[in-house]
């Protein structure tokens, strides 16, 4: 179904064609099933200071049919998590990944944003970042298909770290300007 | 989801041409009091079939256009090249909507803006910032009756004319859902139909016309001695005319059409999340294919009577006109499951008669000296408009002024004046309008020569 998404963006492109901007705002996260969103993490039992988590994997289809009329003039990108943490400390790291949709996998790219948390015991840690006009966000999105993918990195201070992860924001905002 | 999104985009597209142009005044004596029409002001299209029987009097018997807007629109143009950064299809679409034939003084905002879109699983949101306002609030329509060209003669009293006639009616309604969505940024929701309808109409024909204007009532007044004006010799007079014609049609054709998409639970879930649905009957006849040439008659009628300088007309152009034709009709089904349209003939040289809708003008004026005070309301197919205007003459130089309801039902203001030189005068107006699409308020200044 989401390849259905771009073509509703046809309707102001056709509409709109003048010295304009079209502004795309896609909650990616909604098209994100809702089980996948959260992901527990350990218990991280002594021994192993470094661990990684692959929180989710999709393909997103945004720009189907619009990147022929369309060029993207910049990318950004909202991302927000929550870290319910029962045990343990860590420092570490909350990585998103976009890649072309022809890579068999999103996590051997450059991750398009790294955010660094700190994890207490007992504690919810929110964190989020905006990641601004991204040249590697919009070259993946000038693509007709893209995949995601999230990845979270512990260095555990204190042990065992057990909780749960949830993606609460993944927000993709595209300027694009036509290209008749 | 696309073959939605598509007819969407074509709703939206057919938007462009909401604002119907209606009828751009090239003679600034009548723009200049507002539009208006009387027997001596801008009947040259004969809305009235008994002005012909009316003597000319000394207020005018043609004018001659001066497109000086042309010059204006060849040093500013837009831009053709779409691949330029400044082309425009508005822009584009206002020089057709209002031809550069008089100079634009005060010219509609462009439309513009940065459009934006939020999607989500379950929701959708287009807000189209000010291209919102090409979509009207009510049905689109567009089209009229024309009678272009064409050629006569007269005999006296009696005159005789060839010419073609042209009618053109659309009709295009969003349902409340669809113009929300698109016009006021109202989210889509699941499980609701976003349909339209269009109505389209086309006819065309050679129109045989022969009439008679005559004067049948007539009570002298003093003010005959010296002048056979009955606009201003205080006459009491009656005068009528009728026209039948004979009407062989060339082409009919017509396409009712419904169609729409209808949203799931959810916005954006699964492999089909709407369901699409399109019906289309269509009628056609013409020369070339079955049915051939269609035959019809009409008839132009009208009076006007005058009393003590008042002046009141009625004329009824195309009363009763219609066109027989035998019609193919077929209807036009998308069947969502297939993706594919199927057609049945339904019928094949049916009989179908045509109208070509009438124009009743009715107008009102009085004279009084050299002052003319006049109103109108001219009825049509799609829309009914309204003038009023006056014109003042001091010596050889006129004033006028107007106001007049446009097809935007906006009310509009003119004014102008002119010197007669002799046989020939000429003639400057400045008028409010709103022929564009985006329905905004423009000015334009506009001239032309009086022959007197």
């Amino acid at each position: 179904m989401r390849r259905l998404i771009p073509f509703l963006l046809a309707l102001p492109l056709l509409v709109g064609c003048g010295n304009r901007n079209l502004i795309l705002t896609v909650d990616i996260l909604s098209f994100v099933d809702p089980s996948m969103r959260s992901e527990a993490y350990g218990p991280i039992p002594s021994g192993f200071p470094n661990d990684t988590i692959e929180v989710f994997s999709d393909s997103l289809n945004l720009l189907q049919g619009v990147g022929d009329v369309t060029r993207v003039a910049s990318a950004s990108l909202d991302v927000a998590a929550s870290f319910d943490n029962t045990s343990g400390a860590a420092t570490g790291d909350f990585l998103i990944y976009f890649a072309a949709a022809d890579s068999a996998d999103p996590f051997t790219t450059t991750p398009i944003a790294d955010i660094p948390f700190q994890l207490l015991a007992g504690q919810i840690t929110n964190v989020s970042t905006h990641v601004d006009a991204s040249p590697a966000l919009a070259e993946v999105l000038t693509h007709d298909r893209a995949k995601v993918g999230l990845r979270v990195i512990f260095n555990g201070t204190a042990f065992p770290i057990q909780g749960t992860e949830t993606l609460t924001k993944l927000t993709a905002t595209v300027i694009l300007k036509k290209d008749l | 989801m696309m073959r939605a999104v598509f007819l969407a985009t074509l709703i939206a597209c057919s938007g462009l041409g909401a604002a119907t142009a209606g009828a751009q005044t090239l003679d600034a004596r009548r723009l200049g009091m507002g539009g208006v029409l009387t027997s001596d002001v801008g009947d040259h299209q004969g809305s009235n079939i008994a002005f012909r029987a009316v003597p000319k009097g000394a207020a005018g018997s043609g004018s001659i256009p001066l497109p000086l807007g042309l010059i204006q629109y060849l040093s500013d143009h837009p831009t053709y090249d779409s691949k330029d950064s400044l082309f425009n299809v508005f822009e584009i679409a206002n020089v057709f909507l209002n031809p550069p034939l008089t100079i634009q003084i005060v010219k509609p905002n462009v439309v513009e803006g940065d459009i934006s879109v939020f999607v989500a699983q379950d929701s959708l949101r287009v807000d189209l910032a000010d291209v919102k306002n090409v979509i009207p609030k009510n049905s689109m329509k567009q089209g009229g009756v024309y009678h272009i060209g064409g050629i006569g003669k007269s005999f006296g009293r009696a005159f005789f004319q060839v010419g073609p006639l042209i009618h053109l009616r659309n009709e295009l309604t969003l349902s409340d859902e669809l113009r929300k969505a698109l016009r006021d940024a109202v989210p889509f929701t699941g499980n609701t139909r976003y349909g339209l309808t269009d109505e389209g109409r086309a006819q065309a024909a050679i129109s045989f016309q022969a009439g008679y204007a005559l004067r049948v009532l007539h009570q002298p007044s003093e003010g005959e001695k010296d002048s056979n004006d009955p606009r201003r010799n205080g006459v009491t007079a009656l005068y009528v005319g009728g026209a039948p014609k004979y009407l062989i049609g060339i082409a009919y054709g017509s396409a009712e059409s419904s169609g729409g998409v209808t949203t799931g639970d959810t916005l954006f879930a699964g492999s089909n999340p709407v369901t699409i649905d399109e019906l289309t009957e269509t009628r056609t006849s013409g020369v070339g294919g079955h049915g051939g040439l269609g035959t019809g008659f009409g008839s132009d009628v009208g009076a006007v009577f005058y009393f003590r300088n008042f002046e009141l007309g009625l004329g009824l152009n195309d009363f009763g006109s219609q066109i027989k034709w035998k019609t193919t009709v077929r209807r036009h089904v998308y069947d969502d499951a297939t993706n594919a349209f199927t057609t049945i003939q339904v019928a094949q040289d049916e009989e179908f008669t045509s109208r070509i809708p009438v124009t009743t003008t009715i107008n009102v004026a009085k004279r009084i000296g050299r002052t003319t005070i006049a109103a109108d309301v001219v009825d049509g197919d799609l829309r009914t408009m309204m003038h009023a205007g006056a014109e003042f003459w001091f010596g050889m130089i006129a004033l006028r002024s107007g106001i007049y309801r446009d097809q935007n039902q906006m009310m509009q203001f003119t004014g102008g004046g002119g010197y007669r030189f002799g046989k020939i005068g000429l003639d400057l107006a400045i008028a409010t309008n709103s022929r564009n699409i985006e329905r905004e308020r423009g000015a334009e200044l506009s001239a032309s020569l009086s022959l007197y």
